[in-house]
């Protein structure tokens, strides 16, 4: 007996405590959503606590990346290079539920499966990432988004609109509408009007590009207006709110894109539509009035109920945006907080980096970073440190991030698929 | 009886495998975003598991100061003091190499 304790007073100062603790009582995990939270969740619990059942729920057997999916409208990049299966999480140890979540009962403490099927859990993860409010954009439901892509979840609205812009006769107006904030990724509808410049400029060089936005300012915005001016001078327009860029309705039969003060026929048009958590998380009861999803800074459990932890793009993360970057880098907090907790450990307060690399050219890359701490019951981002790329670039720093920002996607790709 | 104890001790210690992210200091979650503990094919992102914790530590402080030019990473390590970075340090330099 006292050696028993004398030993876990031991393991406890080695910093063992959590293995031994779930030797006597591994926990279960639900994970909801294989992205780029709920992935990387899953192969981290199981690498800090291989006794924990840990299962995934997602649907889609191969998950298409949207970081980068602007390379493939460009051409520079296929489909096939976006695309990652879960053989990783499974080699990890991960049960994988190839199907969706469809009811959540907090109470319980069970997730009700698409096939029929029922889980309970300890703790539930979910990062089931954004779906659109569609109709908040007049004329702008699933059927428009066949005639005017979206392409803001990869896939095959990602080919759609690649496969649109080459067939555009050159002299063709493309058409993007920007919605306003907060949505997922900040600076990708500017990356992605860069990529279709960059593109244009060689295929189709009597063509311009219409960027209508519902904002006034954007993510790295004077680095992509200094890169347009010098790369694309008078091929991209932007729109801002103040001077009539909010669209009001679109008309998909025309291509049409109506604001306050005008109306522009496109020859190709893509709507990023306004968005908000994934559906199942409204469901759940975690899902505010917004439409997101508001969670504690340290372990990101919901506000509005306990034991559900919410990653990635659904959650309110206070000053962190909603990128790849930060939902793989919330979900290793996420997990190692779990972890903890069902040790009967505090978790340690988090120290988390955010950085969003985007494309201008095939070899111009500029960069936003932040460091973010809990503070006053949310994340927040720490003075002095973060920022964007220095708007004089010196000694082929562009080409440098662009390589920099490729080295990003092979690594996170990697932790988050194994 | 103290055998006996450094034995469990140490089957503990397999059972824990090798250093991991629970024991890992508040920020060095984000940085493997990046800098991964394990080797990345066609990453030209400089590896850093492995590496001695002072020559972080110099790396950092530089970064931090502006002395050494960086792309990304006088902007981030403005984020961490040096206690902080110190722990961050001492968890790369205990991964594999
Ligand atoms: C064009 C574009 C470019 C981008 N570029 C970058 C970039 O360069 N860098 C960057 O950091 N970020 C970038 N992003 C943002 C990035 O894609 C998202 O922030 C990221 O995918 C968020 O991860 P997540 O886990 O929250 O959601 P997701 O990655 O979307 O994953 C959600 C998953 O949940 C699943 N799911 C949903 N509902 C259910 C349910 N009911 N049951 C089971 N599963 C469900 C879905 O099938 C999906 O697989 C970009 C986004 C776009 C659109
Ligand atoms: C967004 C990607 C990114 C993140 C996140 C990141 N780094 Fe870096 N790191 C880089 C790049 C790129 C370089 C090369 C220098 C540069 O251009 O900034 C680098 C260089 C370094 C070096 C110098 C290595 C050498 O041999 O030259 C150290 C040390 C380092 N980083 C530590 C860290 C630590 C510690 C963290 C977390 C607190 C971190 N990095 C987070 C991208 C990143």
């Amino acid at each position: 007996m006292s050696t028993r304790r004398h030993f876990l007073k031991l393991t406890a100062a080695a910093g063992l405590a959590p293995a031994i603790a779930s030797a006597q009582g591994a926990g279960r995990v639900v994970v909801i959503g294989g992205g780029y939270g709920g992935a990387t969740a899953t192969r981290t619990l199981k690498a800090l606590e291989p006794k924990l059942d840990v299962t995934l729920v997602e649907p889609s057997p191969v998950y298409t990346s949207c970081p980068f999916s602007n390379s493939v409208l460009a051409n520079l990049r296929e489909i096939s290079q976006q695309e990652f299966r879960y053989d990783g999480l499974k080699r990890a140890g991960v049960t994988v539920a190839a199907t969706s979540a469809t009811a959540v009962d907090a109470a319980t403490k069970t997730v009700t499966l698409a096939d029929g099927n029922r889980l309970s859990y300890d703790r539930l993860v979910m990062s089931p990432g954004i779906d659109f409010n569609w109709g908040a954009l007049l004329g702008y439901d699933e059927a428009a988004a066949q005639k005017m892509p979206h392409a803001w979840k990869a896939g095959a609205q990602t080919m759609l609109l690649r496969s649109q812009l080459q067939a555009m006769e050159d002299g063709g107006l493309v058409v993007m509408s920007a919605p306003a904030n907060p949505f997922r990724c900040p600076p990708g509808p500017y990356e992605r009007a860069s990529l279709i410049a960059y593109w244009l400029k060689i295929w189709k060089p009597k063509s311009k590009l219409l960027l209508l936005d519902a904002k006034d300012a954007f993510s790295k915005q004077r680095l992509f207006q200094n890169a347009w001016a010098e790369l694309y001078p008078g091929l991209i327009e932007w729109v801002p709110l103040s001077k009539g860029g909010k669209v009001i309705s679109v008309d998909p039969a025309t291509l049409t894109f109506t604001t306050e003060f005008a109306s522009h026929k496109a020859a190709v048009g893509n709507v990023i539509p306004p968005q908000r958590a994934g559906a199942i998380a409204g469901q759940a009861g975690v899902a505010d009035r917004t439409g997101w999803c508001p969670v504690e800074p340290v372990a990101f459990e919901s506000t509005l109920r306990p034991s559900i932890h919410v990653l990635g793009d659904a959650a309110i993360m206070g000053g962190m945006p909603k990128s790849a970057f930060a939902a793989n880098a919330q979900a290793k907090v996420c997990a190692a907080a779990i972890v903890a907790l069902l040790a009967g450990r505090k978790p340690q307060d988090p120290i988390l980096i955010n950085t969003c690399y985007s494309l201008v050219a095939a070899d111009y890359g500029i960069s936003i970073a932040g460091v973010y701490r809990p503070a006053k019951g949310q994340l927040t981002e720490i003075p002095g440190a973060g920022g964007v790329s220095p708007l004089e670039a010196v000694g082929g720093l562009r080409g440098q991030e662009a390589l920099y920002a490729a080295s990003w996607f092979r690594t996170i790709t990697a932790e988050t698929f194994g | 009886m103290r055998r006996i104890l450094l034995a469990v001790l140490a089957s503990a210690l397999l059972l824990a495998g090798p250093a991991q992210a629970a024991d890992a200091p508040p920020g060095a979650s984000s940085c493997t975003g990046c800098h991964a503990t394990t080797k990345i094919a066609g990453s030209v992102i400089p590896r850093i598991a492995g590496r001695k914790a002072a020559d972080i530590m110099t790396f950092m402080r530089e970064y931090r100061s502006g002395t050494w030019p960086s792309s990304v990473m006088g902007r981030i390590a403005k984020g961490f003091d040096g206690q902080q970075t110190d722990a961050i340090a001492a968890w790369f330099a205990a991964q594999p190499e």
